[in-house]
C-alpha cells in the first residue's frame, strides 16, 4: 500500500494552493486595474478623490453590486437572469405607490416589494424546473413582461418616498454611506453562503454537472427554486434602494441593468457555463464598471465612449481568463 | 450453440441459504423494442469476493448492471441484495442500501474538490445547513487512508488525473458504506502501472468484506483478480465458473464462438497499386508505433476492443488530431502529405464517423443540405447555389443508395439509422475519394440496410476506391475483410489476412494484455 501511497501522493501534494492562485490572478489584475485607475483619478481630477465623490462611487457600486452578487449565484448554476433590470423598475413603482410619501405605509411598501421579488423568483424557478425551459428564456420573456407592467403602471413618475426614506440615501457611518455598507455585508453574507453553506456547496455542484448531483439525490429543484428567489429579492432590493435615491417611481429606472450585472459578474471571473464562480472577484468587476464610469465623467470624456471602453473590458476580462484558466 | 451452466450461477440450484449470498440476481430478462438483451439470466455473489463478469461488447454486461443499479427495470426476474427483493427500487434506494456503481464515464462535478465530491449530498453539517467542514475533512481524509493513498483533498478533481478520479469515486462509494461496489470497465481509462494501483485498491477492500463486481473485457485482469468469472454471450449466461476451472482458450471460446450470422457479399478481386502508407504514427491519444499500408480496390479492417485506439487511428489518418511521430504518405498525387482534414479530403480521403449524430450529420437540416454541403462550391454560379444542379445531386444519390426519404426536404433526424448512414456515405462519395474511412458503418443499423452498405462497400472497391473499416463486430470484420489490423491499448497487435482470421484468434490478440511486460 505504501508505494501506493506515495504515488498518488508526488501526483497531487500541494497543488490546491497552485490551482487556487491561477484560477483566480485574473482576479488580482481586475484589482490592480482598479488601482492603477484611482491612480489616474487622484493625479488627473481634483474632484475625484473627494469624499464626496468616493461616496457617490460607493453608493452606485452598491446599487449595481447588490443585484450583481444574485446574478453572480444564478450564473453559478449555469442560469441567468436577465429579468432583473425590468423587476428593478417595477420594484421601483410598486414601492413608491405602496408608499405613498406616508411613513406608516414604509414597512407595508417593503414587505410588498420583497413579496414581489419573492414570487417572480418563484415563477422563474417553476418555469425552469417544472417546465423545463431555459432559464435564457423564461427570464427574457420575464424581462419583457415586467417591463410592460412598469409602463403600464406608469410612463411618468408615480407615487412618493417618505422622508425617512429619502434620509436613507445620504445616511452615512462615519464617510461611508449607510448603502455601501449595506452592500459590503452582503458580499461578506455571500461569501460565508458558498463557503460555509450545504446550499452553497450545492450551486456549484448544479452548475458544474447537473446530472451528477441528482444522481447524487441533491434537490436540484429546491435549490433551483432558491437561487432564482435569492436573484429577485436582489433585485426588489435595488428598487428600494432606487427610490431613496429618486424620492419618487420613476419608471426609466432599471433598463440595462441586467447586462450591467453579467458583465461585472463575468469581469470577476465567473463561468457562464457554470460550476465557478467569485464574490470577490464579482465585487472587483462591480467595483471596476463603477470607478471607470465615474472616472470618465469626471475626466470630461463623451459617454458613448463609455459603452466602447467597457466592450473593451469585457472581451480584455474574458480572454484572459481563458489564457489563465486552462 | 454449447450453453453451460455450473457452480453458484445454475439458476436450477437448490434455493440457496439466504446468508450465504449478498447478491441475488434471478433469471433477469429485459428486452428493448423486441430485441432480447438479457435472458434468464442470473448472478449470485458471495461477500467478500471479486466477481468477474465477461463478454463482447453488446453482450448484456452493462444492461445487467443497469438493471441492479435500477437504472433499468427487468421484465421479469428478483433482484435480493442482503436479504431483500430490490427489483423494483430506485437508483437512490439502491445507492443507500449499499450497493455502488463506478461508470466508465466519471459521476463527479469537476469544479468542485475531492472532499466535496465524496460528500456531494451527503455532506456532514451543523444545524441550518451550515457545512461541517473540520468533519468534511477529516472523513474524507479517513477514508482515502483505508484505501491507503493520499490525495489533496481541497484539490479540484478535474485537476487530478483520469485514475485518480477514479479514486475518487471509489472513496465516494466507500462512503455510502457500500458492501457490493461494480466497476465497469474500470481499466479501460486507466494506463500502465495505475492498473496495479487499482488491483492492490481492490485487495484492500476485499480484505474489508466488500464485494467486487469486476466487467471488462480483458481477460487478463479477470484472471489477475477475479474469484468467480461469469461469461454473457447474446444476453445469456453461457458460464459461471470459479476462476480455477478456467483456463484463457476456454474462456476465450465461451465469450465467442457464433456463427456468421450475415451473408456477406463476395467477389474475388485483385489488390490494387498501393495508395496510402502510414509509418510509425503516434498521437496524443492512446495511439502508438502504428504502420499501416492501403491498396487500391481492398477493405482493410480495423478490429480491437473499443478504447484501443481504432478512432484515433482514424483521426489520426485523416488529419484530425495531429501527429506526435511518424508520417503519413498518400502514394502517387504527388505523394501528399496533410494535417488538417480539410487537406486530407484534397488528398483523397473521406472519414464516415463513428458517432454519426454528433459527427457525421447535421440532424436539424434537409438530406439536400447534408448532401452537398462538402461540394456546395462546385454547385454555384457567382456564389449562387445552382438549384437544379443540387437537385441531380439529390436524385442520384438516393437512386444509387436507395435512401428512404419523403423528399429532399425532410430532416435527417427522422430518417431510419440505415438511411441516415446511407446520407453520410452518399455525402462523401460526391467528394470523390480514393480511401475512405468507415467508423462502426453498420451501427444501429437494421440487418436490411446493413447489407445495402456491405453491397456498397463492395462496389465501391470494384471502382478501385480503399475502404478501411473500423468495426466492433467481429462477423462484420472477418466477412468483409481483405486484410484485418487488430489494434489493441493503441499499438496494432498484428495482421491477419482474410483465411488466417477467426472471431477466437482476433479476440485473443485484441484482449492479450501487454502492459505486464512494458517497461514502466
Amino acid at each position: 500500500m505504501n508505494s501506493a501511497a506515495a504515488f498518488f501522493k508526488a501526483k497531487s501534494e500541494g497543488r490546491a494552493r497552485a490551482v487556487f492562485l491561477r484560477r483566480n490572478g485574473p482576479i488580482l489584475m481586475v484589482y490592480a486595474f482598479i488601482l492603477l485607475l484611482v491612480v489616474i483619478g487622484i493625479t488627473q481630477s481634483e474632484r475625484f478623490f473627494t469624499e464626496r465623490n468616493l461616496a457617490n462611487v460607493a453608493r452606485q457600486s452598491a446599487f449595481l453590486g447588490i443585484v450583481a452578487l444574485g446574478q453572480m449565484l444564478v450564473i453559478l448554476t449555469a442560469g441567468i437572469d436577465l429579468s432583473v433590470g425590468s423587476l428593478v423598475k417595477v420594484s421601483i413603482l410598486v414601492s413608491a405607490i405602496v408608499m405613498n410619501g406616508e411613513s406608516a405605509n414604509v414597512l407595508p411598501a417593503i414587505l410588498a416589494t420583497l413579496a414581489l421579488g419573492v414570487i417572480v423568483g418563484l415563477i422563474h424557478g417553476f418555469l425552469i424546473n417544472e417546465l423545463r425551459i431555459a432559464p435564457f428564456i423564461v427570464t427574457l420573456a420575464s424581462l419583457v413582461i415586467l417591463r410592460g407592467i412598469g409602463l403600464t403602471i406608469s410612463s411618468s413618475p408615480v407615487g412618493k418616498a417618505s422622508r425617512e426614506v429619502m434620509m436613507f440615501y445620504v445616511k452615512k457611518v462615519g464617510p461611508v454611506p449607510i448603502i455601501a455598507l449595506m452592500f459590503f455585508a452582503l458580499v461578506i453574507v455571500t461569501l460565508l453562503l458558498l463557503r460555509y453553506t450545504v446550499f452553497g456547496k450545492y450551486l456549484y455542484a448544479i452548475g458544474g454537472n447537473t446530472e451528477v448531483a441528482r444522481l447524487s439525490g441533491l434537490p436540484v429543484k429546491k435549490t433551483r427554486y432558491g437561487v432564482y428567489v435569492l436573484c429577485s429579492l436582489s433585485a426588489a432590493v435595488t428598487g428600494l434602494l432606487w427610490l431613496s435615491r429618486m424620492g419618487v417611481g420613476d419608471p426609466a429606472i432599471g433598463d440595462g441593468i441586467e447586462l450591467q450585472t453579467i458583465t461585472a459578474v463575468i469581469i470577476g471571473g465567473t463561468s457562464l457555463f457554470g460550476g465557478r464562480a467569485s464574490v470577490l472577484g464579482t465585487l472587483g468587476g462591480v467595483l471596476l464598471l463603477g470607478i471607470t464610469a465615474n472616472l470618465l465623467v469626471m475626466l470630461g470624456v463623451n459617454q458613448f465612449i463609455q459603452g466602447l471602453i467597457q466592450g473593451v473590458i469585457i472581451v480584455a476580462a474574458v480572454a484572459l481568463y481563458k489564457q489563465e484558466g486552462d | 450453440m454449447q450453453t453451460e451452466r455450473s457452480g453458484i450461477g445454475a439458476p436450477d440450484a437448490a434455493f440457496p441459504n439466504m446468508s450465504e449470498y449478498i447478491l441475488e440476481m434471478l433469471n433477469i430478462s429485459k428486452s428493448f423494442a423486441g430485441v432480447e438483451a438479457l435472458k434468464d439470466v442470473t448472478l449470485r455473489c458471495k461477500p467478500g469476493l471479486v466477481y468477474g463478469l465477461v463478454g463482447e461488447n453488446g453482450a448484456g454486461k452493462s444492461t445487467l448492471m443497469k438493471i441492479l443499479a435500477g437504472a433499468y427495470r427487468a421484465d421479469a426476474g428478483e433482484i435480493v441484495f442482503k436479504g431483500q427483493r430490490r427489483d423494483q427500487a430506485t437508483t437512490a434506494d439502491i445507492i443507500n442500501s449499499g450497493i455502488s456503481i463506478i461508470y466508465q464515464e466519471l459521476a463527479l462535478v469537476p469544479q468542485m474538490s475531492v472532499a466535496d465530491n465524496i460528500f456531494l449530498g451527503r455532506e456532514p453539517r451543523h444545524p441550518l445547513g451550515i457545512l461541517n467542514l473540520k468533519q468534511l475533512y477529516t472523513r474524507a481524509g479517513d477514508l482515502l487512508a483505508r484505501l491507503g493513498i493520499t490525495l489533496d483533498l481541497r484539490l479540484p478533481v478535474s485537476e487530478l488525473t483520469i485514475a485518480q478520479q477514479q479514486l475518487v469515486e471509489i472513496a465516494k462509494a466507500l462512503s455510502q458504506n457500500a458492501d457490493l461496489i461494480v466497476m465497469d470497465e474500470p481499466s479501460a481509462i486507466l494506463a500502465g502501472d495505475e492498473l496495479d494501483q487499482l488491483f492492490s485498491i481492490i485487495a484492500n477492500l476485499i480484505e474489508q468484506g466488500v464485494t467486487i463486481i469486476y466487467i471488462s473485457h480483458r481477460l487478463e485482469e479477470v484472471f489477475r483478480i477475479a474469484d468467480e468469472v461469469t461469461v454473457l454471450k447474446d444476453g445469456e449466461v453461457v458460464a459461471a465458473r470459479p476462476l480455477a476451472a478456467l483456463d484463457r482458450p476456454t474462456l476465450v471460446e465461451l465469450m465467442v464462438g457464433r456463427s456468421l450470422d450475415e451473408i456477406f457479399p463476395q467477389t474475388q478481386r485483385e489488390r490494387g497499386e498501393l495508395l496510402l502508407v502510414a509509418e510509425n504514427i503516434a498521437t496524443d491519444t492512446i495511439l502508438q508505433d502504428v504502420s499501416l499500408e492501403v491498396y487500391a480496390g481492398e477493405i482493410l479492417g480495423i478490429a480491437g476492443m473499443v478504447g484501443s485506439g481504432r478512432t484515433e487511428l482514424a483521426r489520426a489518418l485523416f488529419g484530425a488530431d495531429a501527429l506526435t511521430s511518424g508520417h503519413i504518405k498518400r502514394i502517387g498525387k504527388d505523394d501528399a502529405a496533410w494535417s488538417s482534414p480539410a487537406q486530407a479530403i484534397r488528398a483523397g480521403l473521406a472519414l464516415v464517423p463513428e458517432d454519426r449524430k454528433r459527427h457525421g450529420l447535421f440532424t436539424a437540416l434537409s438530406v439536400r443540405i447534408n448532401l452537398t454541403l462538402p461540394i456546395l462550391s462546385r454547385l454555384t454560379r457567382l456564389g449562387i447555389v445552382r438549384r437544379k444542379a443540387e437537385e441531380r445531386v439529390v436524385q442520384a444519390a438516393r437512386e444509387r443508395l436507395s435512401i428512404v426519404m419523403s423528399a429532399p426536404d425532410q430532416e435527417t433526424q427522422f430518417l431510419s439509422g440505415g438511411n441516415q448512414q446511407k446520407v453520410v456515405l452518399a455525402k462523401w462519395l460526391e467528394t470523390a475519394p480514393d480511401i475512405i474511412i468507415l467508423d462502426e458503418p453498420t451501427r444501429g443499423v437494421d440487418v436490411g440496410a446493413k447489407f445495402e452498405i456491405y453491397k456498397l462497400m463492395r462496389q465501391l472497391n470494384d471502382r478501385g476506391i480503399a475502404i478501411i473499416m473500423i468495426s466492433s463486430e467481429l462477423p462484420e470484420i472477418i466477412g468483409m475483410s481483405d486484410r484485418i489490423l487488430v489494434m489493441n491499448d493503441g499499438r496494432v497487435a498484428g495482421e491477419l489476412t482474410r483465411e488466417e482470421a477467426g472471431e477466437a484468434r482476433i479476440i485473443e490478440m485484441a484482449t492479450r494484455s501487454e502492459r505486464a511486460h512494458k517497461p514502466a
